[in-house]
């Protein structure tokens, strides 16, 4: 009989890893199918280019809305790049990835580095989150999807950092059971902006960079 | 004995018969050989003192070594110089008396730091027993005052027209430390009090996981925690400066009071809140850095020391927190309205915080009495463009 922790690492796992990249695959597809209306006016400029530079240009904000947006782009770099960090460069992640998904790793952060980066992503996923509910339109705008998707985010992450002393098996499990359904959850739900941001901002680039803009 | 003698046929046996008395006391004597042998010996070591033990070990060095001075030098535990008695010995021990070590870079020669014993009798007694009572009681304050005095509704219910009292930045600076606190506070709680509470129904290895799950909680939110209370301080410090009305405030009672106190838009009792949050926070914060990253303190007694009003200062805050979250919820009615929305009722403020609705009217003239447009609904499908 398999263990809690065999069972989420491995046939959870290995199921949770199948509807991910299955589901994650299915809906860019979707979007890439449907394509748009053909444009019949001669082009002044390149579309593949106002693709490229929308992408870019809306990693950091206009002058005009920098301090109306000053907490969103804190937290939001906070969190993503923290998350990032973490997800990429803990050891203990990066000996999974290695054991587990690609037969390889690569250096790893010293475990200060993983912990300041801990840091900075939860203390942007909670500034996020509390943007969310007390800014007026933001609490009109969200709808249970993005409440799940932040709190399952959190509690994966927040189940991280309680295995983070390594000494107990549960503590992993408990980990490794909430990332299964992180990404089963995934390709179905706002999470999937890790991967249609840049589908939704080059299109917009494309379309106003054929006509000679950058928006 | 009887019994042995009888195996060996009473060799030491009285002997019947008065020209007998010589045998009858060397059989007396020898009957009692231990004490016989003891003494003998003890007869030839004092006649010939440090030759029977020569070589051994055992012997005295202090009978070939007359100087005292040289032997207090190297007097160290177990008496071995035999100058000084055990309970001397040890009491010194135990006071943190130095001893000589055979390698000096071994340490001090400190056995016992009796400091830690009384750091650990102080922490148990005024973090753990007094801790433990003072949130209990907060507890019990709050749930008192729910049913005695009951939720002070707003008199003469909503007036419908709102007033702005905070905005975007102080709301978010305050769920930011209210989560991140509620989150140090549960994990600090099962820390502290855990042992005594759950650890016989988790068991130890169930235990076992929960604490080593909480302590990296809290380590980890912990540098969270201090940017937030540093945020929260900047950002409320101007609402929370001492008023004259927050004397009146106090003197006629304050929350006990029913009835109206005049205040301003933080009545005493709030600036208080703010005032222990805020250093109580600091402490909290500078105690928790001297914990999580003890290599930054001098020596072990300021750890000790950080380590007690860490404890301390945890639960003074956490008690004054349980009537904090009581009063902004169930216990005042309309009161969450300003930290949820930003915008409060304006009968609230005339029942709570009359000079601040006073205030903000003469500054804001007659639109301050002006309802508050509704937000538009939501739009669906069926919305027509505009």
């Amino acid at each position: 009989m398999t263990s809690f922790l065999g069972f989420v690492e491995g046939p959870l796992w290995a199921v949770a890893a199948a509807v991910f990249v299955a589901g994650a695959a299915w809906r860019i597809v979707g979007l890439l199918a449907i394509g748009r209306k053909p444009d019949i006016s001669p082009p002044r400029a390149s579309a593949a280019l106002g693709f490229i530079k929308a992408n870019l240009r809306h990693f950091y904000p206009r002058q005009l809305f920098l301090g109306r947006t000053f907490v969103h782009l804190l937290g939001g770099y906070g969190f993503h790049v923290g998350l990032f960090v973490l997800l990429l460069f803990a050891a203990p992640h990066v000996a999974f990835i290695k054991d587990r998904i690609l037969g390889f790793g690569w250096p790893s952060l010293p475990r200060a580095g993983f912990i300041v980066a801990a840091e900075f992503a939860f203390a942007g996923l909670i500034l996020l989150w509390v943007r969310r509910i007390s800014d007026p339109v933001m609490r009109r705008i969200t709808d249970r999807d993005d409440h799940v998707g932040s709190w399952l985010t959190f509690l994966v992450m927040l189940t991280g950092c309680m295995a983070l002393g390594q000494s107990h098996e549960f503590l992993r499990a408990s980990h490794m059971l909430l990332v299964d359904l992180w990404l089963i959850y995934f390709p179905f739900s706002r999470l999937m902006h890790a991967f249609t941001f840049v589908l939704s901002r080059g299109f917009t680039g494309a379309t106003y960079g054929r006509r000679g803009m950058t928006p | 004995m009887i019994i042995r003698y009888r195996v060996c046929r009473r060799p030491f046996a009285r002997v019947a018969g008065r020209r007998n008395w010589p045998v009858n006391v060397c059989r007396s004597v020898l009957r009692a050989r231990p004490l016989a042998i003891a003494l003998a010996t003890l007869a030839v070591l004092s006649l010939s003192p440090a030759k029977g033990l020569a070589g051994t070990g055992m012997a005295p060095t202090h009978a070939s070594r007359p100087s005292w001075p040289v032997v207090r030098e190297v007097a160290r535990p177990g008496n071995a110089l035999g100058k000084e008695s055990f309970s001397d010995v040890w009491r010194g021990v135990r006071a943190g008396r130095a001893f000589k070590l055979s390698d000096p870079g071994l340490g001090t020669g400190v056995l016992v730091r009796s400091g830690g014993q009384d750091w650990r009798n102080r922490h148990l007694l005024l973090v753990r027993r007094y801790g433990g009572v003072l949130i209990l009681l907060a507890l019990g304050a709050v749930a008192s005052f729910f049913v005695f005095r009951g939720r002070v509704r707003i008199e003469g219910g909503r007036s419908g027209r709102t007033i702005a009292r905070f905005n975007q930045a102080e709301r978010l600076i305050h769920w930011f430390v209210a989560g991140v606190f509620i989150l140090l506070a549960l994990s600090g709680l099962i820390l502290l009090f855990g042992r005594v509470v759950i650890a016989d129904w988790l068991g130890k290895a169930g235990f076992g996981v929960v604490v080593s799950a909480m302590m990296q909680t809290h380590n980890l939110f912990g540098p969270i925690f201090i940017v937030g209370i540093l945020a929260m301080a900047v950002v409320y410090l101007k609402d929370n400066l001492p008023e004259a009305s927050d004397l009146t405030w106090l003197v006629r009672g304050g929350p006990f009071f029913i009835g109206h106190l005049p205040a301003g838009k933080n009545n005493a009792g709030e600036k208080a809140w703010f005032w222990i949050a805020v250093l109580g926070g600091g402490v909290l914060s500078v105690s928790g850095l001297a914990l999580e990253f003890p290599w930054i303190v001098a020596e072990l007694r300021q750890w000790q020391l950080a380590n007690l009003a860490h404890g301390i200062a945890a639960v003074a805050v956490i008690a004054v927190a349980i009537g904090h979250i009581y009063l902004g919820t169930v216990g005042v009615e309309g009161a969450l309205d300003g930290m949820v929305t930003g915008r409060a009722d304006e009968a609230w403020a005339r029942q709570h915080h009359d000079l601040w609705l006073g205030e903000m009217s003469a500054d804001a003239g007659p639109d301050a009495e002006r309802p508050e447009r509704p937000l538009a609904p939501p739009r669906t499908a069926d919305t027509p463009a505009e």
